[in-house]
């Protein structure tokens, strides 16, 4: 059933992907102070809302694996969590860039800024945890440790309204916002979105493959690699832009990210293989 | 059966007191640290009287903070030794008794050290508040129950995993950051006597009943986790 569906899926993605970069580039129109530098905008939003959904498919699935003990929960848990901190990765990395161009600075520690660094601690201290616990505990620990980190986020948000913002207030929705612009950055939204479940997919099949290490399984997953291939399709739509050192940072900065993840993957795709053969053999 | 638990709670929390009245190896650690940090800071930066108070609400809680994540992890080592954990875990007593004695426990140690503290930073840095001092007061309860209920959750999580010490902060800090930064503003706030506390203590009372109450629910959970 998955199997059949992915290469669709992968199909989907690479298109909505490919469409969304190419109106973030080209066809949206040019900010009027900021320049196309602004583009950054049209990859660090889409991002942004794609790792928190994911963080919050993280807390509902930890949620249902402390009460129904479901091994297929927990790999949902790892696979979100996994996933969300490097879209908020590229974030981090993007905001910076475009930051030191807007406002000159890379870094000011206001509310959604630190909002957002202190989820990516919060999910990577979740990582670490998974990692440095015994095999049986892991689970349940870092299930707990989840719900945490969901309670912590509004706090810490709250908590933060006691500094002043600069960053930019929410344009979704308001009459601020061009529609031109608004149209391409639901495109994109909705393409990052599919592009961070279709590898969270991925690498939940790995990590399931990882709880059970069935042949069969592995064979399914190998299909994910191909997700590599849209990648390089991002990187044709970058010609007829100003070139802006700043722009062309941000944009190579997230799909290093990406692609750097998804070599990750790969390589650990490549160990699962090199273990069931060891074990065939045995 | 609530009666079961307050008195479970009091055994666990005497208990613990006594253990340290015995050996006094964490307080004493705790307060040698306390009293470095600040002495480190004092030469690091040199204060006058007002940068001192701009700065110091940040100094006394990461003192505070580090130091209390000593004794946290002392605190559930000391229940490794001799199976103690296990034989509670196997018995019939109520997780709840043994989360609220430790965190009774932790939060005197603490509430002590502060007393014992709060003189040096006086002498050490010139310090005189120029806002109301009951305020302080106020903030250093909420403020270490923050720390202590939290810290004492994360520190039976981090004693379950393989590095130990090692994970309790990388646990504890993260979650506990909206916490420091209430603490230090509404600190910040009375030493300088600038602003009222008020907001930043209601909030704070907002977060100790959040995690309070998550502690509670997940205890037993991360207790029994196998």
């Amino acid at each position: 059933m998955k199997s059949k569906l992915f290469t669709p899926a992968l199909v989907v993605v690479a298109c909505l992907l490919g469409y969304g970069t190419y109106l973030g580039l080209k066809v949206a129109p040019t900010e009027a102070t900021m320049g196309d530098v602004q583009r950054i905008f049209y990859c660090h939003v889409p991002s942004a809302s794609t790792g928190f959904t994911l963080f919050f498919l993280n807390f509902i699935a930890s949620v249902v694996y402390l009460w129904k003990k479901s091994p297929k929960a927990d790999a949902w848990a790892v696979t979100t969590a996994e996933v969300g901190v490097v879209f908020c990765s590229v974030v981090l990395v993007t905001g910076p860039i475009w930051a030191r161009y807007a406002w000159g600075t890379w870094w000011v520690w206001d509310m959604r800024l630190t909002t957002t660094l202190i989820l990516w601690l919060l999910y990577v201290s979740y990582l670490v945890l998974r990692r440095s616990s015994e095999a049986g505990s892991s689970s349940v620990l870092a299930a707990a440790l989840a719900v945490f980190a969901f309670l912590d986020v509004p706090i810490v948000y709250m908590a933060n309204r006691w500094f002043r913002t600069n960053h930019p207030q929410p344009m979704i929705g308001t009459p601020n916002l061009d529609p031109r612009m608004a149209h391409v950055l639901y495109v994109n939204m909705i393409a990052f979105l599919f592009f961070g479940l279709l590898i969270a997919w991925f690498r939940y099949d790995l990590e399931r493959v990882s709880q059970k290490l069935a042949a069969l399984h592995i064979r399914r997953a190998a299909g994910g690699g191909a997700s590599l291939a849209v990648l390089p399709a991002m990187f044709l739509e970058a010609g007829h832009v100003n070139p802006n050192f700043y722009l062309y940072g941000a944009y190579f900065a997230a799909w290093g990210i990406y692609i750097g993840y998804l070599l990750f993957l790969m390589s650990k795709l490549r160990k699962l293989h090199q273990e069931e053969r060891e074990m065939r053999v045995s | 059966m609530s009666l079961g638990v307050a008195r479970l709670t009091s055994v666990n929390v005497r208990k613990d007191l006594r253990l340290e009245w015995r050996s006094r190896d964490v307080f004493n650690s705790m307060l040698f640290f306390a009293l470095l940090v600040v002495v480190v800071f004092s030469f690091a930066f040199d204060p006058s009287a007002e940068e001192s108070r701009r700065m110091l609400g940040g100094l006394i809680w990461i003192a505070f903070l580090f130091s209390t994540t000593m004794a946290l992890n002392q605190s559930w080592a000391r229940e490794l030794r001799n199976g103690v954990l296990d034989a509670y875990r196997v018995s019939p007593a109520p997780p709840e008794a043994l989360f609220l004695g430790k965190c009774l426990g932790n939060f005197l140690f603490v509430l002590l050290l502060e007393c014992l503290m709060a003189p040096l930073f006086i002498i050490f840095y010139n310090l005189r508040p120029l806002g109301p001092v009951w305020q302080l007061v106020v903030i250093s309860l909420l403020g270490t129950w923050a720390l202590v209920v939290n810290g004492t959750f994360f520190a039976v999580m981090s004693i379950r995993t393989r590095s130990r010490e090692l994970m309790l902060p990388l646990l504890l800090l993260p979650v506990s950051i909206p916490a420091v930064l209430m603490m230090v503003t509404a600190t910040t706030a009375v030493l300088t006597g600038e602003s009222s506390p008020v907001p930043q203590l209601k909030f704070l009372a907002g977060y100790c009943v959040v995690f309070t109450t998550t502690c509670f629910l997940l205890f037993d959970t991360v207790l029994n986790a196998e």
